[in-house]
């Protein structure tokens, strides 16, 4: 990594000015003003669907802005496109990796920037300069393994490897540690220290108020795709913070749950899953109590509940509900057991976006007589039930024969929701359920796994989301690396507990 | 690391696995139908059956890699077929012509011709290309039509009659001629081969070709400039198709509107397929392609050899191809998601 | 509330926005295919004509047969290139059994039945082959099905050596071709029965709605408990039963079993039901799609046919108009977005 050094603008590194970016209709960057200075780590901070992700798109120029300008280096660009970005020494690291997967880590770090001659490559050259980056960073990466071979955590270091390559200006990192261990994160932690020396600016994109507070020097609030305010990180409170990201009082945000626990709903015994994500684990949920589980992206948890819905495969153990054992689950077994899912990516598996909110809503209670008889709809009475149904859940506007891609996340996750209305149901999984929906949304969406568990259902909570599962559950299971790390109820359940159960469990790993 | 640990023990039996998978069972497949078949009839192993082989097989091979690139970048070429056949009738055409209008001048004759018979190829591939890349139409819609246009267009200019009138140095010299013992088909598909793989190890196209296959967008965001090179699979899959179809023509003796057709097109996607090339894109390289080229020619031989109903064949053929991608499914599906 | 007011206004201003265009891409085909019998009958005016009407129907008739037998696998993202050869497949295959069936002197109804047992048989057989290698082995449909094409081909050529099969019962070209109902021609009267029958499982059963659901986010069905499987077998089956019948009456049309019989119409499947809005993506099209696509397809040629255009520079029209219609659907699709 060769850094440019040499010169000091008097002014920001990066300086944007009234930037507005429109996506069919919805405002997704309102006149946003931002300056990242040389040698600064700059924290954007906002929910989800607040205009981080198209901001940083629009600095690394994969979105051209409607409205706006942008200095780079006291130079104003425009027409930016991804190539001009990284030339001129604007580096992202997104989350959805850019990786290819079919590619080695090498030829990945060097895409769109191999050393060539006359448009032929110079394999012994990129081999060298991957590897003396590599070392430089202290990654434990093999140039030659394909990326599809690695684990997502190896596939993140090649991440940050391929925004190092070059001369690098301005490094964009977007939760840059979600898959991360706590050894790999002390490691980036030290490298950006040294890239802040080296005048490196920064744009960091995180949730995490302990990262927040180790790294930031200031940090920028978006809200609705506004700026609301950029303060001095060390003279800002962690209230002040979310206060101004949310737009209401934090402890407005989680209801008071009457967890009342009954009988044993789910029982997991020594599961393991045939991709090895989830390993020997146990654990139970009761009925009239919210079972939570927490752990990093890629700890398995999500695979657990996935599991025990049915869409992964399970190479051992024992899942039995309400006492009997559940064997070979597919979804539409478990959906007659009374169990069902709420999967995290709500696009990719939930909605057929092109199609009616109606059926979208209806889709899991087709083979009900009350649906369909001798296969035949019975579309009066499915449009009765499902407009109650979306009544109640306060679906904005209440037509359900709109298409649910015109929805937003939080109305989509209430057509999800409204599948659980639908049908005789006592056990719950949520996985991500907040990702991706505004807090008015989210607090419905808590309010609805109140009235569920108050009710006598067993709920399951998967999130990585810490404060969310804390708040939520009775009891919680902190996962790490496809195992159960540990179990906490009442007053074990804290935030430097379950970073502690990720921290011993590593030692022990590191240990054997 | 414990991650290290963990995943470290099921990836060295998964590699093992797709080494099998990737290269072991065709070169294998291959040695059994040649050890098997010479040892049934010894017809096989005759010099004249060996180097109607190896035509057939350097002609179906110089499409398939054509079509394997297409492939690679996450699209089909259904059009090859019909290509050979225009490219056939435009170099016979054009050359008759010439003569025409320059008798005796052989050189100039058989240059425009193969000019001619390449530049068809071309356009076709642009138009392919242009329609994927910037029309952004499916690959699979663009080249059915192109394929019904081309064959037409084919048709119309020779009204379905083959056309004669090729100087005798271009058939005789060069499409029947043998060097050291080889067609000179072979030696084309040689070379098209070993620039091919060239292309695809060592250079930036190559390169490129298989990033947008394997994932646009991660292409996109690193700055490749996905029309061009999009376009550049086609025009070189449509150009591979049209030399195959001056190849034929020169050893024929005459341009026909029949030549390459459906058949020709369903053998390179078959070659491709069974040569590992993924329908999803991003995998696949040219000289296994080739292999499995020469796999099917042979098949296709010795299904000839041992009697069984030519009409039978592609029965075969449809067979063998789905149980390749089969086969490729299931490797993938059973490699463990990290 | 006034949050609430605000949310609404500025989510339900958008479909309204777009309804008149929406309306005219629709109206496009249908304006499309007036102006093309319109064009048409300026250079030729036998092609209004009571007769040709009648002959376009005709022939448009067994094209929507199998259109609609595409579009119902088209809705899955899948497609069936295997549909022609399977039409001659069972053509051949309905022209042995019921020529077999005679000449062992069975009665008429019984020959009829074995034409019939024969020929659904097979198509029945290459659907669930189709279907068990693309659900079951997740094989791409189009390999799968460029498998099954070739199987096809070879079946058919085998079974009758590559010569027309004679010996066709008149009983069975009188019912599937000479017939009547009210009037109207066999093979239109089964078409128009087929059609109805049809739009209605799409629009009002449970298989139906899953086919659209399954198209439109494959997994989300899975995950939502369909049977998704299952359902794509069937699909794959019902559109090789499609096809069946249609070889059927083709069979009956031609008075014999045809090994060239599917030709091309694979494609021209594809194109029809491609050209009448059918989307490749997958989700989205209907037995309104295939019946215009089909229609359009018919009228062009049927035209190009009687002024005379040349048989190959219809191929480059046909060609053309796929790609144009494809190419419509997606700026109709990019700008209802």
């Amino acid at each position: 990594m060769d850094v440019a050094t040499d010169q000091t603008p008097a002014g920001p590194l990066l300086a944007l000015r009234g930037i507005s970016k429109r996506f069919t209709g919805i405002r997704a960057l309102d006149r946003v003003d931002l300056d990242v200075h040389a040698g600064e780590l700059h924290v954007l901070f906002g929910e989800n669907g607040a205009g981080k992700s198209t901001l940083i798109n629009v600095v690394s120029g994969t979105f051209a802005s409607d409205e706006g300008t942008m200095h780079f280096g006291g130079e104003e660009v425009r027409h930016l496109t991804p190539q001009r970005a990284r030339a001129i020494g604007i580096s992202p690291v997104f989350q959805e990796f850019s990786l290819v997967p079919s590619l080695t880590v090498e030829e990945n770090l060097f895409l769109g920037r191999e050393v060539t001659s006359g448009g032929v490559l110079h394999a012994r050259e990129m081999r060298k300069r991957a590897t003396a980056l590599i070392d430089e960073l202290g990654f434990d990466l093999d140039p030659s393994q394909r990326v599809d071979d690695l684990s997502r955590a190896h596939q993140q270091m090649a991440e940050i490897a391929k925004a190092l390559l070059g001369r690098v200006r301005l490094l964009i990192l977007d939760e840059p540690t979600a898959s991360l261990t706590e050894r790999e994160t002390g490691r980036l932690f030290e490298l950006i220290a040294r890239l802040k020396n080296q005048d490196v600016g920064l744009i960091y994109v995180s949730h995490r108020m302990r990262e927040i507070r180790a790294l930031a020097d200031r940090v920028t609030i978006l809200r609705d795709g506004r700026h609301i305010r950029t303060l001095d990180a060390a003279t800002s409170t962690d209230g002040e913070l979310v206060e101004l990201m949310t737009g209401r009082k934090i402890d407005l945000l989680y209801p008071t749950i009457m967890h009342k626990p009954d009988k044993v709903m789910v029982d997991v015994e020594n599961l393991t899953l045939a991709d090895g994500s989830v390993r020997d684990v146990n654990f139970h949920a009761r009925a009239g109590e919210i079972t939570g589980i927490a752990g990093l992206v890629g700890c398995g948890k999500s695979e657990l509940i996935r599991a025990i819905y049915g869409i992964e495969p399970i190479v051992s153990g024992m899942v039995r509900i309400d006492g009997l054992p559940y064997e070979f689950p597919a979804p539409r077994r478990s959906l007659k057991h009374g169990i069902a899912y709420f999967p995290a990516n709500r696009v990719a598996e939930g909605l057929a976006l092109s199609r009616p909110i109606r059926e979208n809503a209806s889709m899991t209670v087709l083979d009900l007589p009350a649906f369909a008889r001798f296969g035949v709809l019975r579309q009066a009475a499915e449009r009765i039930k499902i407009q109650g149904v979306m009544e109640a859940l306060q679906l904005r506007p209440p037509n359900i024969e709109r298409t649910a891609g015109a929805l937003s996340g939080g109305n989509r996750q209430k057509v999800m929701l409204g599948r659980a209305l639908t049908r005789e149901l006592t056990v719950f999984l949520f996985d991500e359920p907040s990702v991706g929906i505004d807090v008015g949304a989210k607090l419905e969406v808590y309010e609805f796994m109140k009235r569920l568990v108050e009710a006598g259902a067993a709920v399951i909570v998967v999130s990585s989301e810490l404060p969310e599962v804390l708040a939520l559950s009775k009891r919680l299971y902190v996962m790490h690396h496809g195992r159960i790390a540990a179990e906490l109820a009442d007053a074990e359940k804290t935030e430097q507990n379950v970073l502690a159960s990720f921290f011993r469990e590593h030692l022990v790993a590191e240990v054997a | 690391m414990s991650t290290i640990v963990t995943v470290g023990a099921p990836r060295g039996s998964i590699s093992l696995r797709s080494i099998v998978g990737r290269i072991g069972f065709l070169p294998a497949l291959l040695v059994a139908l040649v050890v098997g078949m010479s040892a049934v009839d010894p017809q096989f192993y005759g010099l004249i059956n060996i180097l109607n082989i190896l035509r057939n097989a350097s002609l179906l091979a110089i499409v398939a890699c054509g079509q394997a690139l297409v492939i690679v970048a996450g699209g089909f070429d259904l059009s090859v077929g019909a290509v050979v056949a225009l490219a056939s009738v435009v170099t016979a055409k054009t050359m008759a012509a010439t003569a025409a209008a320059f008798p005796g001048n052989t050189a100039l004759i058989i240059a425009s011709g193969v000019a001619a018979g390449l530049g068809s190829g071309l356009v076709v591939g642009l138009i392919n290309g242009f329609c994927v890349a910037k029309l952004k139409v499916s690959g699979f819609v663009v080249t059915l039509g192109t394929m019904s246009a081309t064959a037409g267009v084919g048709l119309m200019i020779t009204s379905g009659i083959p056309v004669y009138g090729m100087p005798d140095v271009f058939v005789k010299g060069f499409g029947r001629a043998q060097l050291f013992g080889l067609p000179t088909a072979v030696y084309a598909a040689l070379a098209v081969i070993a620039v091919m793989m060239f292309v695809q190890r060592r250079t930036l196209f190559g390169r490129y070709v298989y990033a947008i296959g394997g994932n646009v967008d991660a292409a996109v965001v690193s700055g490749v400039s996905i029309q061009r090179h999009i376009v550049g699979t086609y025009v070189i899959s449509s150009v591979l198709a049209a030399l195959t179809g001056i190849l034929l023509t020169a050893q024929v003796g005459s341009g026909q509107a029949s030549f390459g057709g459906d058949r020709m097109m369903l053998q390179s996607i078959a070659a491709a397929v069974i040569g590992g090339v993924s329908l999803r894109g991003g995998v696949g390289r040219v000289e296994i392609v080739a292999v499995s080229a020469l796999f099917l020619t042979i098949l296709g031989n010795a299904l000839n050899l041992l009697h069984v109903d030519s009409r039978l064949q592609p029965v075969f053929l449809g067979i063998i191809m789905v149980a390749a991608v089969a086969l490729d499914e299931f490797s993938r599906r059973s490699k463990a998601r990290v | 509330m006034s949050d609430l007011e605000l949310s609404m206004t500025s989510e339900s201003t958008i479909p309204k926005k777009s309804f008149p265009t929406e309306w005219l891409w629709r109206a496009v085909l249908p304006i499309a295919l007036i102006a093309l019998l319109l064009g048409f009958a300026a250079v030729d005016r036998s092609v209004l004509s009571p007769g040709n009407l009648l002959n376009i129907a005709q022939q448009t008739s067994y094209l929507a047969l199998f259109a609609m037998a595409q579009t119902v696998v088209i809705l899955t993202r899948g497609f069936d290139l295997a549909l022609g050869p399977a039409v001659s497949m069972v053509s051949v295959g309905t022209a042995l059994a019921m020529a077999g069936a005679t000449a062992a002197g069975h009665d008429p109804s019984t020959v009829l039945l074995a034409g019939l047992g024969a020929g659904f048989g097979l198509g029945i057989a290459c659907g669930l082959f189709n279907g068990m290698v693309i659900a079951l082995l997740g094989v791409n449909p189009f390999v799968a099905t460029l498998g099954s094409y070739n199987v096809a081909i070879g079946v058919a050529t085998t079974l009758s050596a590559g010569r027309p099969v004679q010996g066709v019962p008149e009983l069975f070209s009188q019912l599937f071709y000479g017939g009547s109902i009210f009037g109207i021609p066999a093979a239109i009267s089964i078409t128009l029965v087929i059609g109805l029958v049809l739009h209605l499982m799409l629009g009002r059963t449970v298989f139906g709605r899953s086919l659209y659901i399954i198209g439109t986010n494959p997994r989300a069905a899975a995950v939502a408990g369909l049977p998704v499987k299952r359902i794509l077998i069937a699909t794959y089956v019902l559109c090789s039963t499609l096809a069946a019948l249609g070889a059927i009456m083709m069979t009956a049309r031609t008075g014999s079993g045809e090994p060239n019989l599917g030709g091309s119409l694979s494609l021209q499947a594809i194109a029809g039901a491609v050209v009448g809005g059918t989307s490749l993506a997958g989700g989205r099209g209907g037995v309104g799609t295939a019946v215009l696509g089909a229609l359009f397809v018919t009228i062009l040629s049927n035209g190009m046919n009687l002024t005379r255009i040349d048989g190959y520079i219809q191929m480059v029209v046909l060609g053309a108009i796929v790609i144009i219609g494809v190419l419509l659907d997606r700026l109709r699709l990019e700008r209802r977005q």
